[in-house]
């Protein structure tokens, strides 16, 4: 289809005003005299407060509000932003006699500048009854002590929550008997992976803000990804009408899933409540590290059968995942290790995936990009390489034997869903094959695999890895739009739909555009706000280009129908007998301009407002698919390797926006570099992070990835609008495989476990020696 | 204390606790361009230009600032609309965050360096982190920028 | 942070009284980590005024005022021309140009960091470091001078020499600490081995040195001796970002190759 303004190079809406300083982020819109709001935070992995005595901090001039679990409501909730209700444990009260890791919420307070507010923090005396924390994931389950003994905490719907058990969630599905067929293979894999707890590190540390407005209303500004699920939880929690509150989100720096869940929400709307001050909070950069979120770390267990000539049979994925101090995210995360993994090998006979997710003394773990497919994409992809070699076969081979094709399906969808079942779809759209190929060609796969000798201690090697998402929760994942007409002929749209940088501000008013005719100046669009936009589920699961892509597009072609309808009016002919070319109406020998139309519209003849609303839902969850291929030249004295060339090609649908959607590839690859190569999580024997700092977490420079190549396949997915399937994650999921694929392929040493450093590998030389 | 100093073309006169830093300060003032994302002098977000030169606002004490000149985006509109239109060409616009700091160094990079090489743009901008756009649109478009102005 | 007090002293004198008045009396190199390591001060003194901020031809020697950034010692002809530019190469590694334009030559001596990457390749140049009241000493005496100084780093001296040199930092990503930094210098006929970061502040492998100094040629072998004996001769520990049998590797591996490179 011939597209205008779809799949054209468009500037983002908002680039060049955030560039030139405008205020747009959350602390840009705070309050000037907003007080300042600080928390106290547990030094200690697992302790329960004995006494706590605020009275020094409460007297201290310029401090206006302390709060401790004495003085909040006792309501337990969970702080993820998701459906309701939540597949995730309502298993968090806004403060509580508990401290479950360090860094955990003990105190608040409020002050009106950051000094003193400091101060009031060192005057709060706290007394810990410090208990023995559960430090190993792999120890945690049935562990004696229990992170999670007191009353209050639930599941929303069985998710295999056992808190006396250490257990969060739980998950077990199988297809046909995987130990039969498994028995029954010429060559079986059985190899287990770590992966650990990457940071987000965005840009933009968690913030926000609360005022009371002149309806006396609580109105949040926050850097969220999820506003109407912020606005329900603090009305839930607080106890509070919805009606009462306004969450709107601003310009946010960066989410990648850390701000798909409530961070200081509750603190300032406390504040501000009981004070009817604006309040403000802003994490320190140690406290996004050690107090927001994480991505869940795992131990995955892959076995793989496959007969001699190259079939796979089989495959058994048993995994054990650390959700930290509390359960956000914690099934959903989790079942998409298999649901958005597996399914990549849709020939096999049978398939078991399985495993728990369990509470530990860290850092709570949450969404990030990914969100499980990562992790089980390292460990799946990594494990078909080790089957490759054990067959002797080129691992493109193998993988051009067993993976998903157009057409095809996988029974994995219907059982696999958001935290409950799945749905069942074909894969109307899928390029792997294509992908594969062409990634190949694009890294020279066929001169450089397994290496080439390239000095007299360094060597190149090439390695790769295949991936799948997906686009939005099918049956859950809801978007809306309006799109109202305004006098001269531009139009507002308002949409729920969360830009958190990724650009589905400026990808959304393209679809309009596109199906009004008309230019992307001439819709202005206004995202986030839950007292003036429709609803939205938040930018998370990949879903604002499929899912409020969609729901745009509807709004604008049920705009389109009544503005046809009104120009038939007003030139007294037959609504067929109009053509609109998104400026104007001609029928017969009759023309009227749309800006003419709607002047009358508003101002003259028949006057009312055309607006039109509508909603979307998606049925499928069409995957996007990519291959990804690096080239790296590795010290095979030290260890030390240089990432040379990263290829991605992309099966996305239609790229709505071709310079974004290659944005959000490539920032997804250096990201998924960073996790394979460059971030290593740290905690003292004590349970402290020490990597709680851009010191000592080395998230990837410019000069840390020499070359990136990314393409995009031909592809058309009839269900998207325009074509389009969604792009936000896939970018992140295949460097963790094909980096340790390509050092494999460079050395033979196999990693196991991330990050893939330099010390490692030379150990690995050193036990070959 | 009083710190003076050349803001943006003006010579101003702020009063500020001797220990407070030149991002505080310049926020407190209103000139919101300038982003606080690390505090601890790693990740660029909130360079600003002292006397043309970068230098990290969030660890860079205000009362050092006396008798100098410290330029912030506000005060390089027409360069930064420009910069931006480069930016946007590559896509490399996403989050934005550490854009404004990105901006002012580019606009020292072009000051400073005649005929850079590849590796000598990507060294004088290692010290801005982005963790949105994967660095090779910027650096495109960092490129073409300094191409249309040679 | 929190301090009481900002005191731009008019002379050296005057700053001396400040800081022997009391401990919490903070001296400022470019202060950008200052916030990391303390959380309030008394009086926080800036030596900008006091003339510190030139790089001087000696002659024989190149000085360097305390106060000068490290960006200004990047961009320093002068020092380029000292060893092949080992200092220029090390310098230009630290942190990105906006960092450099904040910090001072002064502040990375005085701190003695162990993870510094100029400490190393001065400690193998022929360093002196100057202090008000009057006191100079070779840098290799100032970094294993125990007890407190209170004296203030006014100028750091570096012989002028010509000769091949080498520099290594191994890290992580652009922006990181070192794992360890070689530097190694033929400096007039003498070599020069120093190894820092290990995670303990450069030191010079002295026995190494010793080996290789007394030797008629560099034979291959003997450099792999040497490496071999630089890897153990020195203090090397375990921290979060290698083991110290990994340091040890990492150090026998570039003293060979610095070895090869500087003989060539």
């Amino acid at each position: 289809m011939k597209t205008k303004v779809v799949n054209h190079k468009t500037p983002s809406v908002d680039g060049k005003g955030i560039m030139m300083g405008r205020p747009a982020f959350t602390d840009d819109l705070a309050e000037p005299n907003s007080l300042i709001v600080k928390v106290l935070r547990s030094p200690h992995a697992f302790a329960r407060i004995k006494k706590i005595d605020v009275s020094k901090a409460k007297v201290l001039t310029g401090v206006e509000v302390v709060l401790t679990y004495h003085d909040v409501p006792r309501t337990s909730f969970t702080r993820a932003g998701q459906g309701y209700p939540e597949p995730s444990p309502h298993d968090k009260f806004i403060l509580d006699e508990y401290v479950r890791y360090v860094g955990d919420e003990v105190a608040c307070v409020a002050a009106i500048n950051e000094s003193i507010a400091d101060q009031a923090l060192k005057l709060i005396e706290v007394e810990y009854e410090v208990l023995e924390p559960v430090l190993d994931f792999e120890t945690a389950y049935e562990n004696k002590n229990v992170i999670h003994p007191e009353d209050g905490i639930r599941e929303m719907f069985p998710i295999g929550f056992e808190p006396k058990k250490n257990v969060a969630a739980a998950y077990d599905m199988h297809i046909g008997d995987v130990e039969e067929a498994l028995a029954k293979c010429d060559i079986v894999v059985d190899e287990t992976y770590y992966t650990q707890a990457q940071a987000h590190a965005m840009l933009e540390p968690h913030t926000a803000n609360a005022r009371l407005d002149y309806h006396n209303r609580l109105v949040i500004y926050t850097s969220t990804q999820t506003p109407y699920h912020v606005r329900r939880i603090i009305s839930q929690t607080l106890d509070m009408p919805i009606s009462k509150i306004r969450v709107i989100k601003p310009r946010v720096g960066g989410g990648f899933g850390g701000k798909q869940a409530l961070h200081s929400e509750f603190f300032v709307s406390l504040v501000t409540l009981k004070t009817k001050k604006p309040s403000k909070m802003i994490y320190s950069r140690q406290e996004v590290f050690e107090s927001s979120y994480t991505r869940h770390p795992m131990r995955m267990r892959m076995r793989i059968g496959a007969m001699k000539d190259g079939t796979i049979k089989a495959i058994d994925s048993d995994s054990l995942s650390d959700t930290g101090a509390y359960g956000e995210h914690a099934l959903t995360v989790f079942m998409i290790t298999g649901s958005k993994v597996l399914p990549l090998y849709n020939k096999v006979d049978a398939v078991h995936f399985g495993g728990r997710v369990v509470y530990t003394n860290h850092v709570s773990a949450g969404a990030f990009r990914g969100y499980g497919a990562i992790q089980g994409n390292f460990a799946l992809e990594s494990a078909i390489d080790v089957l490759a070699k054990k067959l002797s076969i080129d691992p493109l081979e193998l993988r051009r034997k067993n993976m998903m094709d157009e057409g095809e399906t996988s029974p994995i969808f219907a059982i696999m869903g958001e935290g409950t079942e799945g749905t069942a779809m074909d894969m109307d759209t899928c390029k792997l094959r294509y992908c594969l190929d062409r990634g190949a060609e694009l890294i020279g796969w066929k001169d450089k695999y397994p290496f080439v000798k390239a000095g007299p201690h360094k060597v190149r090697a090439v390695g790769m890895a295949i991936a799948m998402q997906g686009s939005g929760i099918p049956y859950i994942d809801m978007a809306a739009a309006t799109i109202k007409l305004n006098d001269d002929g531009f139009y507002n749209l308002t949409v729920g739909a969360t830009d958190i940088g990724q650009g589905s501000d400026t990808v959304i008013t393209q679809i309009v555009a596109e199906a009004l005719m008309t230019t992307v100046d001439k819709v202005i669009i206004y995202s986030s706000d839950t007292d003036l936009t429709p609803f939205d589920v938040g930018a998370y699961a990949s879903s604002t280009t499929y899912v409020s892509g969609n729901a745009a597009l509807k709004a604008a072609l049920k705009m389109k129908g009544m503005l046809i309808k009104e120009a038939a009016n007003y030139l007294k002919v037959k609504e067929e007998e109009i053509v609109f070319d998104g400026e104007k109406f001609f029928a017969k020998d009759k023309v009227l301009t749309l800006s003419d139309m709607a002047n009358r519209l508003y101002y003259n003849d028949n006057q009312h407002q055309l607006s039109a609303t509508e909603s979307y839902v998606g049925h499928k969850s069409p995957p996007p698919f990519m291959a990804g291929y690096v080239e790296i030249e590795l010290d095979t004295e030290t260890g030390e390797y240089d990432i040379l060339h990263y290829v991605s090609v992309v099966d996305c649908g239609v790229t709505i926006n071709p310079m974004l959607a290659r944005g959000q590839v490539e920032g997804g690859i250096v990201q998924g570099l960073g996790m394979a190569c460059f971030e290593d999580v740290k905690y003292s024997n004590r349970g402290k992070l020490n990597s709680n700092s851009f010191l000592y977490y080395k998230i990837p420079t410019m000069l840390d990835v020499k070359k990136l190549t990314t393409e995009f396949a031909e592809s058309y997915e009839e269900s998207g609008p325009y074509g389009a399937k969604s792009v936000g994650e896939i970018g992140i999921d295949t460097p963790p495989a094909a980096i340790a694929n390509a050092v494999a392929n460079a050395t033979g040493v196999r990693i196991n476990n991330l990050p893939v450093t330099p010390e490692k590998i030379f150990q690995g030389l050193n036990k070959r020696k | 204390m009083k710190v003076n100093f050349n803001l943006n073309g003006r010579n101003v006169s702020y009063d500020i606790p001797p220990g407070e830093y030149l991002a505080d300060t310049l926020r407190n003032h209103s000139f919101l361009s300038v982003k606080k994302a690390c505090d601890e002098a790693v990740c660029g977000a909130c360079t600003v230009l002292l006397d043309g030169r970068p230098i990290l606002s969030c660890s860079f004490l205000s009362a050092r600032v006396e008798g100098r000149n410290v330029t912030t985006v506000e005060a390089v509109q027409d360069d930064v609309d420009e910069i931006s239109n480069f930016f946007s060409d590559e896509g490399a616009d996403q989050c934005g965050f550490c854009n404004t700091g990105l901006a002012l160094t580019i606009l020292a990079l072009r000051k400073e360096l005649k005929n850079p090489t590849d590796e000598d743009i990507k060294h004088f901008v290692v010290g801005n982190l982005c963790r949105c756009s994967g660095y090779q649109a910027q650096f495109k478009a960092i490129k073409n920028y300094l191409e249309a102005h040679k | 942070m929190e301090a009481n007090r900002y005191l731009r002293p008019a002379t050296l004198e005057e700053a001396h009284q400040i800081l022997l008045q009391d401990a919490k009396n903070v001296l400022l190199g470019g202060g950008l980590w200052l916030k990391k390591s303390t959380s309030s001060a008394n009086a926080l003194v800036d030596l900008s005024t006091l003339g510190l901020g030139a790089i001087k031809d000696l002659g024989n020697a190149v000085e360097v005022g305390a106060m000068v950034s490290l960006r200004d010692f990047e961009l320093s002809p002068l020092l380029k021309d000292i060893q092949g530019g080992i200092l220029i190469e090390a310098v230009g590694q630290i942190m990105g140009v906006a960092f450099r334009n904040g910090a001072t030559i002064g502040g990375s001596v005085a701190g003695r960091f162990p993870f510094s990457d100029i400490i190393t390749p001065l400690l193998a140049l022929d360093t002196t470091v100057v202090f008000y009241p009057h006191k100079e000493m070779s840098l290799k005496d100032f970094l294993s001078f125990k007890g407190r100084l209170s004296d203030i780093l006014t100028h750091v001296v570096i012989k002028k020499s010509k000769g091949p040199s080498f520099f290594k930092k191994v890290k992580t990503t652009a922006l990181d600490f070192a794992v360890i930094n070689v530097a190694i210098a033929n400096v007039n006929g003498e070599y020069r081995i120093a190894i820092g970061s290990r995670p303990s502040v450069a030191s010079l492998a002295v026995k190494s040195m010793e080996v290789v100094n007394g030797a008629k040629k560099l034979s291959p072998e003997l450099i792999v001796m040497v490496a071999d004996l630089a890897s153990e001769e020195l203090l090397y520990a375990s921290t979060g970002a290698a083991s110290a049998e990994y340091r040890k590797a990492l150090a026998r591996a570039y003293v060979k190759r610095g070895l090869e490179e500087v003989s060539k």
